[in-house]
């Protein structure tokens, strides 16, 4: 579904490169965990491949589903089925949560050529998913994002990921700010979306996340560049001995 | 009344430089020869059937305004206006005074039609639980026909064109006219007190509580011709009225003048609210054409615990210099002011408003949002004056503004002045951009660019939005999204 | 229409002119700077004192304000007076005329006459644009005043007062003040009467800050009750300078200070605050312009104004962001305690902004004495009118408790003002 194929990337504004010849493959049906210490590329990665401008891909080339996306801007990578869970939701104040998801929903459809949702289909829909993940109709009244907590925060994230169905989720960094309570809510929300035409990235600092979103795949990015892949008992071994060993080893 | 959807979605599928309402239609017309002089001014007030009285005031006012000079405070950039190549009246021929929308030349009902106004129709749902507006349509110079006057009559209400006003009410327009906005007032009020064709007059008697919304939509159709309208709103003691106003002109490449004077009056415990959206043709993107749109708008809360409130949203016109304002005289009274200013491409908007304290406990607020950008320029310019008087006077101001790209301008020019210990006066000024990290958030929800920035902007001034009537407020944001179609990429 | 024909001459107009055609001959200054008096001299009679109509002058009609300009005495006398700190080093300018006797050896410090003689001040005498009466009067009538200069990395400790002493008559001073590169200073321009009798007085600072020079800038005007008193301050900071400006007025019959300034090399700070201290039936204007010029500069200002009596206060603050000054944060904010029927307050805080990527906002406030914490006071035995100045006071010492660095210096503030509070509240 994803192949990242000798990613070379930087930040625009001033040329600094972030991504230095990176590989990797993402499944169907996948989940694959990004782990790595600060400042190896993870959240900039995540940018890259949700379209972001501020970065630039200076060589290789990333496919979903056998197509290169490097051409497709944001909104159009997004409508394809890519989602990004922001590590810090932004906030816009004025629009209305319930607003912001009707218009994201519609316009996913248009670019897809589907009809747009009638009003109590759109109703039914996020009334359900939003039972599911214990948010409130009262959260959805308020503007987007707008005085949320850190948790309500990360919980409107999985709902919009539930109502737009994506097909490659990305989620950066989902746990941090969460207690164990929010973090379960969000783990049994995450892996209720699992199914076999749908891939995962779990980009996270911590095994933590990792206990309750079992991955399939464990990949070590550092500087730039995935240095180990290996199943679930690689996140144990980093969280058992850290990153330095191997780091080392690559070397 | 406000564009149907169908107009909306066919103004998306047109070049964004298009103007969504410019068309130009061909109607026989009646129109008085260029220039300004003595005998326009009689010719005009002939043309109207007006008393003699009506004379006299015009001609005053156009010896008053001949000793003027045009006001340059302003933060607009414009060529001279040469005043006498200008058509000061121009009226649809067979528009006679007609009685009934059966009367009115079926041509200009389409243009109406076309506009989302369609007045026929607004007569026949009148029968339906639906919510009616009472509408009294102004092209070119002069009203052609006003809807529901029959109903209305029944609650008392009159509501009128105001030259039919002249004849029928003299005593109420004579009693009134001028009282708020005098003669000498400024330039542009001037002139108009000299030339003014036509408009709407609206009373509401002692106690009534007026069944609809009433509307006017104003057009410019004609060549050269200067719009030179009066609105006249009386709300007697206790009465309440809520009056929406509409604007639009075809495209043309030369400018046009648009020099309007409103007037409300608000006796003890009643209450006006006026909206207006402006969507007059703004321009090419090289900034050639448009409309000068060069209003004076002052409501007088004469009575005590009156109340005005003036919510607009500007998003067309060259040039705006508009300052809808509120003399707070009655003890008890409030005032308030909702804006939204859009300005895009070469657009120059200098607006706000002016909120003068004179009675005791007297309140004001005022909202306004301006966003601009292209390469336009967007000034907020309010005052706010509290007099020796005004005991425990109050007032709030929140004035935002948004720019978007690096070639506009947005300015804003507050005058604060308090001369009575207990007033108290708030005012917040601020100034940014849509940020990086909301764009992309809607981004990556698969919301496009232009409607990214819709949906952001639509949220920065929903507080205003929110004070419009429902079907202006749908209208409204439609109005902003076009209007700042292009202003990205 | 009316602009063609020509204005009579007020009193105070034709007092002016008078002024600079008695001292014709004995104006200091070479050709060119006399050429540029002519010139000024020629601008005021022409179009006269600004009035209402000018913009900048809205609420200052000076040529309706201005009914009198007393005459110059060449032999008017002041005495120089204890520094507002102890211990600060004092340069004295009494009726116009610079004493540069004990000079702290960091400073180069020079008479200004001898920069008008030797036409160096000629470039510095330009006017700031069409609407500058203040530039336009002092340029025509100024006689003296100090050149001083800061040497590139030198700090200099006790704070330098600039005390500019006056009786009577007219004085019209001006100092070009330079900070080099890293140079750090307290500078305080002392603007006193040592009497009642009416003087004019103008006066023009023109500072330059090198790159991360840092400065703090008193301006404390003094002037007794009968004095008109018009001051301006030009600034340009440069890279990384920091400025931390703070205005008092406290004194004069009709006083207009203004404040202009651009930041011009990046990471420049500018902090101002100021204190109107307004009573009696003084007119006073305190007008700010700041033009971020560059990105990332920064500024933040508040204004604190009481009025008592029948006083009139304006405060004018405009800051414009050029379209290159990228993320320019601009803060102002003018708060103003109201304190009788017969007073008066006027402001207008400006943004005038063409950079999108900024952070700027105003905000402005009138307010009248909270009457929850007025309540509480008097609930715990104060009597009101000591509740009343407790309360004034806070108002504005919290401003200048931000000086915090320099104790003695914060002092003399606070024991000015509650000297200020206690005479008219």
């Amino acid at each position: 579904m994803l192949e990242i194929k000798n990613l070379h990337a930087r930040i625009a504004e001033d040329g600094t490169e972030i991504i230095r010849g990176l590989n990797l493959t993402v499944k169907a049906g996948e989940v694959a965990a990004i782990m790595g210490p600060n400042g190896s590329g993870k959240s900039t990665l995540s940018y890259i491949l949700s379209g972001r401008e501020d970065y630039e891909v200076t060589e290789g080339d990333i496919l979903y589903n056998g197509e290169s996306i490097l051409e497709l801007d944001a909104s159009e990578r997004a409508a394809k089925g890519i989602f990004l869970a922001f590590q810090y939701p932004v906030e816009i104040p004025g629009v209305a949560t319930m607003q912001f998801l009707k218009v994201a929903m519609n316009e996913q459809r248009k670019y897809r050529g589907e009809d747009e949702l009638t009003t109590p289909e759109f109703m039914r829909r996020v009334k359900e998913a939003a039972a599911e993940l214990k948010i409130a109709p009262e959260m959805l009244r308020r503007p987007l994002n707008v005085g949320f907590s850190g948790g309500e925060k990360k919980r409107a994230e999985i709902l919009q990921m539930a109502l737009l169905e994506p097909k490659l989720c990305v989620l950066d960094e989902t746990d941090s700010g969460l207690d164990i309570d929010a973090l379960k809510i969000v783990a049994d929300g995450v892996n209720a979306l699992r199914s076999p035409d749908r891939a995962v990235v779990v980009i996270t600092h911590y095994q933590r996340l990792l206990n309750y979103i079992v991955p399939d795949t464990v990949h070590v990015l550092y500087k730039g560049q995935v240095i180990k892949s290996g199943d679930k008992t690689l996140a144990h071994e980093l969280e058992a001995n850290g990153y330095a060993e191997i780091i080392e080893a690559a070397a | 009344m406000p564009a149907v959807q169908e107009t909306i979605d066919q103004v998306r599928q047109i070049d964004v430089d298009q103007y969504k309402y410019g068309f130009e239609t061909t109607i026989e017309m009646d129109k008085a020869p260029k220039g300004l002089s003595e005998d326009i001014i009689r010719l005009i007030s002939s043309k109207k059937n007006e008393p003699e009285w009506m004379l006299e005031w015009r001609l005053q006012a156009y010896s008053r305004w001949q000793t003027m000079e045009e006001p340059s405070w302003a933060r607009v950039r414009y060529p001279k206006i040469d005043f006498n190549d200008l058509h000061y009246y121009a009226a649809p021929k067979s528009t006679s005074g007609p009685k009934s929308l059966d009367e009115v030349d079926p041509e200009l009902l389409r243009v109406y039609e076309k506009l989302g106004i369609p007045l026929k129709e607004q007569e026949i749902l009148a029968g339906v639980e639906k919510s009616r507006i009472a509408v009294d349509a102004v092209f070119d110079s002069v009203s052609v026909v006003t809807t529901f006057k029959e109903e209305l009559k029944k609650a008392g209400v009159i509501f009128m064109s105001i030259s039919e006003a002249m004849r029928e009410h003299p005593d109420l327009v004579r009693k009134y006219l001028g009282t708020v906005v005098p003669q000498s007032d400024n330039f542009y009020a001037t002139l108009n007190s000299a030339v003014f064709t036509d408009g709407s007059f609206v009373y509401v008697p002692k106690g009534v509580r007026c069944p609809m919304e009433l509307s006017t939509y104003f057009r410019i159709n004609e060549k050269n011709t200067g719009q030179f309208e009066r609105t006249l709103i009386i709300a007697d003691e206790g009465a309440y009225v809520s009056y929406l106003e509409g604007c639009t002109a075809p495209q043309r490449d030369e400018n046009q003048l648009h020099a309007a004077v409103v007037e409300l009056i608000a006796l003890d415990d009643a209450e006006i609210k006026y909206s207006t959206v402006q969507n007059w043709y703004p321009g090419d993107k090289q900034g050639k054409g448009g409309i000068y749109n060069f209003v004076t708008k002052r409501g007088d809360c004469r009575g005590k615990n009156s109340k005005i409130s003036w919510t607009q949203v500007e998003t067309g016109s060259a040039i705006t210099w508009k300052y809808p304002s509120c003399i707070l005289r009655g003890d008890g009274s409030r005032g308030e002011f909702y804006s939204i200013a859009v300005s895009n491409g070469h657009q120059q908007i200098d607006s706000g408003t002016k909120m003068i304290h004179l009675g005791k406990n007297t309140s004001s607020r005022i909202i306004s949002k301006g966003i601009a950008a292209g390469v336009s320029e967007n000034t907020y310019r309010g005052q706010v004056s509290a007099h020796r008087k005004a005991e425990n006077a109050r007032n709030f101001t929140q004035c935002d503004s948004l720019l978007i790209g690096d070639r506009c301008g947005a300015h804003t020019v507050p005058y604060i002045e308090a001369k009575n210990s207990t007033a108290q006066f708030e005012h917040e000024a601020t100034t940014s951009k849509i940020s990086e990290d909301q764009l992309f958030y809607c981004l990556q929800r698969g919301i496009p660019e232009e409607a990214a920035i819709a949906l952001i902007v639509n949220g920065f001034v929903k507080e205003v939005i929110q004070e419009l009537p429902m079907e202006f407020a749908v209208e409204a944001q439609k109005l902003i999204g076009i209007s700042l179609e292009g202003s990205v990429g | 229409m009316n602009m063609q024909q020509a204005i009579k001459m007020t009193a105070a107009e034709t007092a002016l002119v008078d002024a600079y055609t008695a001292q014709i001959g004995d104006l200091p200054g070479d050709g060119a700077v006399l050429s540029l008096r002519d010139t000024l001299v020629h601008e005021l009679k022409t179009s006269g004192l600004p009035t209402r109509r000018v913009e900048a002058w809205h609420y200052t009609d000076l040529r309706t304000l201005l009914r009198a300009v007393p005459a110059a005495d060449p032999t008017a006398f002041a005495e120089r007076v204890d520094p507002l700190v102890p211990g600060s080093s004092v340069l004295s300018v009494r009726n116009g005329q610079a004493d540069i006797k004990n000079v702290p050896e960091q400073l180069t410090v020079r008479s200004y006459t001898e920069s008008l003689l030797d036409g160096s001040a000629a470039a510095g005498l330009s006017v700031l644009g069409a609407d500058d009466a203040i530039g336009r009067i002092n340029g025509g009538l100024v006689r003296g005043g100090l050149e001083i200069a800061v040497a590139a990395g030198v700090e200099i400790e006790a704070p330098v007062e600039i005390q500019v002493v006056q009786s009577h008559g007219q004085a019209h001073t001006r100092f070009p003040v330079s900070f080099g590169a890293g140079a750090k200073a307290t500078v305080i321009e002392r603007h006193l009467s040592t009497n009642a009798e009416q003087s004019f007085v103008s006066s023009v600072s023109d500072v330059t800050l090198a790159e991360g020079a840092d400065v703090i800038w008193i301006i404390l005007q003094q002037q007794g009750p009968a004095d008109t008193h018009l001051g301006q301050i030009r600034f340009d900071l440069g890279k990384d300078a920091k400025l931390h400006l703070f205005v008092i007025n406290a004194g004069g019959k009709l006083v207009r200070q203004e404040l202009h300034g651009r930041a011009t090399g990046e990471g420049a700070d500018l902090t101002l605050r100021g204190i109107n201290l307004l009573g009696g039936e003084s007119h006073t204007d305190l007008t700010f312009t700041l033009s971020h010029d560059v990105p990332h500069t920064t500024s933040s200002e508040i204004i604190r104004n009481v009025v008592f009596d029948r006083a009139k206060g304006v405060f004018q603050g405009k800051i414009l962001v050029a379209q290159d000054a990228q993320k320019t944060d601009a803060k102002m904010s003018c708060n103003t305690l109201l304190l009788s029927d017969d007073a008066d307050f006027s402001a207008k805080p400006e943004l005038e902004i063409f950079a999108d990527d900024v952070q700027c906002g105003h905000g402005a406030t009138v307010i009248d004495i909270d009457h929850t914490q007025l309540f509480y006071l008097l609930a715990r035995g104060i009597p009101e009118n000591k509740a009343r100045a407790m309360l004034v006071n806070a108002f504005v010492a919290e401003i200048v408790e931000e000086l915090e660095d320099d104790e003695d210096l914060v002092e003399s503030l606070e024991s000015v003002i509650s000297a200020w509070l206690e005479k008219h509240a």
